[in-house]
C-alpha cells in the first residue's frame, strides 16, 4: 500500500515535471523571436532552478521553498529589476516595438504611385439593403469580377472579388437579387463616397470608379499598390521607393527628408529620463509639488487619523461608561468597508452641486454670507477632502491600536502620578503618552508607508485633481507619486511614457527604502525579526 | 443635590458620551446614507433624509438586469480571482513556511531577511515593470497574458507569499518539536510530518492568513485596472468606478446598491476576524 502510493506521488511528481519542461521548451523560441531577452533569462533561470531542484535529491528543502519562490521572483523581484531596465529606455508610445518588429510593420506598408494609369473598363455600382455599396467589374468575359467596395482602412481584412459570369445574360448586364443598380445620377450625389471605395482584386491590384457616366455604364480603372519601404540592411536604412530616397536612423527612429516616420523602436537612452525629470523645467515643478504633497498626505494622514483614534479610545477607556461595546463596534465600521467603495461614496457625497455634504453646509454657508465649497474642484478643497476621507478610513485602525496600548498601560503609573499631585493632562504627556509612544511608533510608521503609495484612495476620490495647469504632462494638485506614475505610464493623455514613469518608480522605491531604514533603526523590529530567526 | 449629581455624572461621563456619539455620526453617517439609499424609493444625493419616504427592491433588480452594466459578473470574477489567488498563496507560502521552520540548511537566515526586505516595497510599485512584462507574455503565451485573469492571479501570488510564510513560520516556530522529532524517530518522512502533523496543527494561522490575503486581493484596484480592458473581465474594484457617475442625473439607487453588495461580505468577513487581523498579526502594515 505505502509502496503504491509512493510510485503514485512519483508518477505525480514527474508528470508535472514534464508538462513544466513541456511549457519552458515551447516558450524559450518564441521568447527569442520576439526578442525579449530580459523574458527569455526569467524562463532559463526558473527552469533550470526547478530541474536541479526536483532530479536531485542535494537541495530538500528548496523543493518546499522553490514554487513560492518562482513567484515571488517572477512578479515581484524581477519586476523590480525590469522596472529599473525600463527607466534607461525610451520605451513610450511610438516607441513600443522592438527594432526587427518596427521594420516589419513598415515595410508592410503600401502607396500607389502616380503614374500607374491601369486598364479602363466597365463598372456597376449597387447597393444591398444595409446600404453597403457593391461593385462589379466587367474586365473582360474571364474576368466579371464582383464583391464589397471597401475604404482604405478595410482592404487587408477584406476577402478579394470573385468572377461571376452569371451576373450578365446575353452579354446584358442584369442585377442580382437583393441589390439595388446605381442610375448615373445616384452615382453623382455619392460620387464623394465612391471616390474612397475600391473593390479588391488580389494583394497589390484594386479596382476604383473612374469615371462616372449618366448613360450607360461607368468606367472604373486598375491601381496597383506598392511597397512603401524596403529596408536597406548594408546602410541600416529605409528606402522609400514613392520618393526614392533613403531615411537613415536617427537615434530610435528612421528620418525621411527631416520627417520623423512612425513607429520608431526602443532602445537604451541612459540617464536621459532622469535628467529629464530634474531638468525640464515643466516637469520639474509638477514632480517638486507631487513629491511635497505626498510626504504631506501620508504624514497628516497619519496624524489626523492617530489624533481621532487616540482621542477617541481615551474617552472610552473609563470603567463604568455605557454602551462602551456599542461604540467600540460602530468605530470599527469604515475599516470593515473595501476602500473602493468609501472613496467612491465620498465622492458622491462630496459633490459640490448635488452632494448631501454642500446641502447640509447649506445654511452655514448662508449665514456667513459665503459660496460653497467647490469640494475636490479647486486645490485647497481637493486637498482637505482627500484628508478628511483618508481620516475616516484610517482611524479606525488608529482607535484599535490606541485602545489595546493603553490597556497595557499600568493603572498604578497613573495612581502614583495623581498621589504626586499631578494634573490629568500632566500625567498624559508625560506618561501615557510616551508609553504608548513605544509601542506604537512602528504601527505609525508602518500607516505612514501605506498612506505613502495610497493609489486606491486618491485615484477613486479625486482622480489626482483639479490639473495643475501648464505642466507638460498631466498631472494634478492630489496626485501623489504613485496615482502620478500611473498617469504618465497609462492614462496621462499624452500616450504611455513608460521609460519616463519607471523613474518616477525608482525614486518611489528610493523613498521607501529610506522610510523602512528609519522604522528599522527607531524601532526594535530588526531585533525582532533576528530573534525569529 | 439632584443637579450636583447630574454635574458629577456629565462630568465624569457625559461628555464622553457626547464626544462619542459626535464621531459615531461621522463614522456611520455615509454608511447609513448608502445603506438606506439602495432601498429608497427616491433615491438621489442630495436626499439627506436617512428614513427613506418608501421601500422598494428596484435598484437591486435594475442592477442585475442592465446589460450595459454586468455587475454580478464583475462579483464573479473577484471572487474567481480572489479564492483560487489566495488559495495558492496560503498553500505555496505553507510549504515554504514550513522548510523555514522544521528544516536546517544554509542560507535559511540570509533567505529570511531577503523575505522581510523584498516585502517592504508593496509589488504594485512596479506597476509599470508588470504590465511591460505581461505585454510580452501576450505574444508568446496569450492565455496568461495582458487582460487575463490567470495573469493577474499570477501576480497577486508573488505579492504576497513573502509576508504570508513570514507569518506562517512564526506560528509553526511555536508548535513543538517534540512531536514531530517523536514521528521521526517512527520512520515518517518531511512530507508526513508536514500532512498529518504540522498542517493540521497550524490550521487557524491559515485560515486567518486566507482571509487577510482575500480581501486584500478583492480590495486591490491598481492592478486589476491595469491588467483588464475587458468589460466582462473586470472585477468589481474597477467595474464599480465606472457605475459611480456623481452626476444629477445618476441613478444613485442603482449606485447605493452595488456599493451594499460589494462592501458587505468583506465588511461581515472583517468583523468576525476583526480581533486576529489587527491583532498584531499586521504589526507594521494596514489592510489596503
Amino acid at each position: 500500500m505505502i509502496y503504491l502510493s509512493m510510485t503514485l506521488s512519483k508518477i505525480f511528481k514527474y508528470t508535472l515535471l514534464a508538462i513544466f519542461n513541456a511549457l519552458i521548451v515551447y516558450a524559450v523560441p518564441l521568447a527569442l523571436t520576439f526578442e525579449s531577452w530580459f523574458f527569455l533569462s526569467l524562463i532559463l533561470v526558473i527552469g533550470i532552478l526547478v530541474n536541479i531542484v526536483y532530479f536531485t535529491d542535494r537541495f530538500q528543502p528548496m523543493k518546499w521553498i522553490l514554487p513560492g519562490m518562482i513567484f515571488m521572483l517572477s512578479f515581484v523581484v524581477f519586476p523590480a529589476v525590469y522596472n529599473t531596465y525600463v527607466s534607461f529606455t525610451n520605451w513610450s508610445t511610438g516607441h513600443i516595438l522592438t527594432k526587427t518588429q518596427a521594420i516589419g510593420v513598415l515595410e508592410d506598408r503600401v502607396f500607389t504611385p502616380d503614374d500607374q494609369k491601369g486598364l479602363e473598363f466597365e463598372m456597376y455600382i449597387l447597393q444591398d439593403i444595409d446600404l453597403n455599396f457593391y461593385y462589379v467589374a466587367n474586365l473582360d468575359s474571364e474576368n466579371i469580377l464582383f464583391g464589397k467596395a471597401v475604404s482604405d482602412n478595410e482592404i487587408f481584412s477584406t476577402s478579394y472579388a470573385t468572377h461571376e459570369p452569371s451576373l450578365f445574360i446575353d452579354g446584358e448586364f442584369s442585377t442580382p437579387d437583393g441589390y439595388y443598380q446605381l442610375s448615373g445620377k445616384e452615382q453623382i450625389a455619392n460620387s464623394t463616397t465612391l471616390q474612397e471605395l475600391s473593390l479588391v482584386i488580389d494583394k497589390n491590384t484594386r479596382a476604383q470608379l473612374y469615371k462616372i457616366s449618366v448613360f450607360g455604364a461607368s468606367t472604373g480603372r486598375l491601381t496597383s499598390t506598392s511597397q512603401l519601404y524596403t529596408y536597406d540592411e548594408m546602410n541600416d536604412a529605409l528606402f522609400n521607393n514613392a520618393t526614392n530616397t533613403l531615411c537613415p536612423v536617427v537615434k530610435d527612429n528612421f528620418e525621411c527628408e527631416g520627417k520623423e516616420i512612425e513607429p520608431g523602436w526602443r532602445v537604451y537612452v541612459g540617464g536621459e529620463n532622469y535628467s529629464k525629470l530634474f531638468s525640464s523645467q515643466r516637469i520639474r515643478g509638477p514632480l517638486g509639488v507631487v513629491t511635497k504633497w505626498t510626504f504631506q498626505f501620508a504624514l497628516l494622514s497619519v496624524i489626523f487619523s492617530f489624533a481621532v483614534g487616540l482621542l477617541l479610545s481615551m474617552i472610552l477607556n473609563k470603567d463604568g461608561l455605557k454602551f462602551q461595546r456599542i461604540y467600540r463596534a460602530v468605530f470599527i465600521l469604515p475599516y470593515a468597508i473595501p476602500a473602493f467603495v468609501s472613496a467612491l461614496v465620498w465622492k458622491g457625497l462630496l459633490n459640490p452641486d448635488y452632494g448631501v455634504i454642500n446641502s447640509w453646509l447649506g445654511p452655514l454657508y448662508e449665514m456667513l454670507d459665503i459660496e460653497p465649497v467647490k469640494w475636490l474642484k479647486t486645490k485647497e478643497s481637493a486637498r482637505s477632502a482627500v484628508l478628511l476621507v483618508n481620516t475616516w478610513l484610517g482611524f479606525p485602525y488608529m482607535f484599535l491600536i490606541t485602545t489595546g496600548a493603553l490597556q497595557s498601560i499600568p493603572k498604578e503609573l497613573i495612581e502614583a502620578a495623581k498621589v504626586d499631585g499631578a494634573t490629568g493632562i500632566q500625567s498624559f504627556w508625560r506618561i501615557t503618552f510616551p508609553l504608548l509612544m513605544v509601542s506604537i511608533s512602528p504601527l505609525l510608521i508602518g500607516s505612514f508607508a501605506f498612506n505613502f503609495n495610497n493609489f486606491t484612495l486618491i485615484f477613486l476620490l479625486s482622480g489626482g485633481g483639479p490639473p495643475i495647469i501648464g505642466s507638460e504632462v498631466s498631472v494634478g494638485w492630489t496626485d501623489i507619486l504613485i496615482s502620478f506614475t500611473y498617469k504618465l505610464a497609462i492614462s496621462g493623455g499624452r500616450g504611455n511614457l513608460f521609460g519616463l514613469a519607471s523613474s518616477v518608480t525608482i525614486i518611489i522605491f528610493a523613498l521607501v527604502l529610506i522610510i523602512s531604514a528609519i522604522s528599522f533603526r527607531y524601532t526594535k523590529r530588526l531585533e525582532r525579526i533576528y530573534g525569529n530567526i | 443635590m439632584e443637579t450636583s449629581k447630574f454635574y458629577n455624572w456629565v462630568k465624569e461621563y457625559g461628555w464622553r458620551h457626547l464626544i462619542a456619539l459626535m464621531f459615531v455620526t461621522f463614522a456611520i453617517y455615509p454608511i447609513l446614507f448608502v445603506a438606506t439609499n439602495s432601498i429608497a424609493d427616491f433615491a438621489n444625493l442630495t436626499n439627506s433624509k436617512l428614513i427613506p419616504d418608501g421601500l422598494t427592491l428596484k435598484h437591486y433588480k435594475l442592477l442585475s438586469s442592465d446589460p450595459l452594466v454586468p455587475y454580478f459578473k464583475w462579483l464573479y470574477n473577484t471572487y474567481k480571482v480572489a479564492l483560487i489567488a489566495a488559495f495558492f498563496n496560503v498553500f505555496l507560502g505553507t510549504l515554504a513556511a514550513y522548510a523555514f521552520s522544521r528544516l536546517q540548511f544554509k542560507g535559511r537566515r540570509a533567505s529570511l531577511l531577503t523575505l522581510v526586505i523584498v516585502q517592504m516595497f508593496p509589488s504594485f510599485l512596479a506597476f509599470v515593470a508588470i504590465y511591460l512584462l505581461f505585454f510580452q507574455i501576450s505574444d508568446i503565451a496569450p492565455f496568461m497574458g495582458l487582460g487575463t485573469h490567470i495573469g493577474l492571479i499570477l501576480v497577486y501570488l508573488g505579492g504576497s507569499i513573502g509576508f504570508n510564510s513570514w507569518l506562517i513560520k512564526g506560528f509553526m516556530d511555536t508548535i513543538s518539536p517534540s512531536l514531530d522529532e517523536a514521528a521521526k524517530v517512527d520512520g515518517a518522512t518531511d512530507f508526513q510530518i508536514f500532512r498529518r502533523i504540522i498542517a493540521p496543527l497550524s490550521r487557524p494561522i491559515l485560515v486567518v492568513i486566507f482571509v487577510i490575503t482575500f480581501i486584500g486581493i478583492y480590495s486591490d484596484f491598481i492592478l486589476a485596472a491595469i491588467f483588464l480592458k475587458d468589460k466582462n473581465l473586470w472585477t468589481v474594484a474597477v467595474g464599480i468606478n465606472t457605475v459611480f457617475i456623481d452626476d444629477f442625473n445618476a441613478d444613485w439607487g442603482v449606485i447605493a446598491a452595488s456599493s451594499v453588495i460589494a462592501a458587505t461580505p468583506i465588511a461581515v468577513l472583517f468583523i468576525f476576524f476583526q480581533k486576529q487581523i489587527t491583532g498584531g498579526l499586521t504589526a507594521g502594515s494596514v489592510k489596503g
